[in-house]
């Protein structure tokens, strides 16, 4: 790329120069910077106790922001539906395909099932350790993308994808409604959750439950954008 | 002599500081390359560049020192001196959504070039006519 060409050198120079006292200004400002800034983080974590989950992240994200987390959901749906929509406008051929080299296909078979293996943990222990529902999801995208790499056979069922994305978009729902309707408000936790049970596997009520779900969700809307993607590559 | 420059570099004002300066670097980055490229794809990577800058700064001002991870384990055993877990929640979220953004315009630009057979942000003169 010519930068003097495509830019004048007034252009870049003004800019330059502009970042430049944004910079200063900043780091003048910066040496006064509080100590502690304030944060709502403190009283939510003294909330968190009642929830019988062990990691406070979780909690947030499913539980006191859970109305949010349906609306990202949304966002996610409708990204998908999107790129479907966009992509799968034409008829896929099949040529120009290359087969691939028989390592990656056999490394792909075997480390497929481990991938999925590990995405399912790290799904399920959302809310004992790191992790959660969203990263569980992509690691899962993840493997059927090193499949699609490795196969040109391999084909996502479309019906399969579309039963466990509306199973997981209903039952996040449902199980919001049942929460506004036994406790007092939309995504309450009305599953028992003492704090007594905290590590074990099914402490915390409905948040692992709804991570599962969204879990689901992020890997089936991930696997399809994938698959979208390179039906639309192949006809090049 | 390590251990000084070390002990400096372990303040408070010197660690965001840091972040924030080269938050904003990084910014600056996505942005030059958002002005001087005129490739559609390469305008949405600048994009990403700017966002994950964002994403930097705001986990990086949220840190404090001394404080724990929000989350238990064998060595805590309540919730007290842990960091905020508001701002690792709302950057899953804006990860997520800008995932999905970053796909759906690079559809749209595949969709574009299969169209009218241009990539670049300055042939686009199709609303001319």
């Amino acid at each position: 790329m010519n930068i003097k060409r495509d830019i004048s050198t007034t252009t870049l120079s003004s800019f330059t120069l502009s970042a430049f006292f944004v910079l200063t200004v900043l780091s003048i400002l910066l040496q006064n910077i509080p100590q502690k800034l304030f944060s709502a983080g403190d009283s939510l974590l003294k909330l968190n106790s009642d929830q019988g989950v062990a990691n406070a992240v979780t909690t947030v994200v499913v539980y006191f922001r859970g109305f949010d987390t349906l609306g990202e959901i949304a966002v996610l749906f409708i990204a998908s539906f999107g790129i479907g929509l966009m992509l799968t406008s034409q008829t896929h051929g099949d040529k120009n395909k290359v087969k691939s080299n028989f390592m990656l296909q056999l490394g792909a078979r075997l480390l497929f099932p481990i991938i999925i293996l590990f995405g399912v943990y790290v799904m399920t222990f959302g809310h004992l350790s790191v992790g959660g529902g969203f990263q569980g999801g992509v690691i899962i995208a993840s493997a059927v993308l090193l499949m699609f790499v490795s196969s040109n056979h391999f084909h996502l069922s479309h019906r399969v994808v579309e039963v466990l994305e509306t199973f997981a978009g209903i039952s996040y729902v449902m199980i919001g409604l049942i929460g506004l309707i036994v406790v007092d408000s939309f995504l309450g936790n009305f599953l028992p959750h003492n704090i007594s049970q905290l590590g074990l596997l099914l402490s915390g009520g409905i948040v692992p439950i709804i991570y599962i779900i969204i879990g689901i969700k992020v890997g089936s809307e991930m696997s399809l954008i994938v698959q979208n993607m390179l039906q639309r590559s192949d006809n090049d | 002599m390590i251990e000084g420059i070390l002990e400096y570099l372990n303040q408070t004002e010197v660690i965001k500081t840091i972040v924030i300066l080269g938050s904003m670097g990084l910014f600056f980055v996505g942005l030059f390359g958002l002005l001087s490229q005129r490739h559609i794809i390469k305008v949405f990577i600048s994009i990403g560049i700017m966002e994950i800058a964002v994403f930097i700064l705001f986990i990086g001002l949220s840190f404090q020192k001394g404080l724990t991870a929000p989350m238990l384990g064998d060595a805590h055993t309540s919730f007290v001196q842990m960091n905020d877990p508001i701002p690792h929640a709302m950057i899953l979220t804006a990860i997520v959504i800008g995932m999905a953004v970053l796909a759906l315009g690079i559809s749209f630009a595949i969709e574009y070039y299969k169209l009218t057979g241009k990539n670049r942000l300055d042939q686009m003169n199709e609303m001319k006519h």
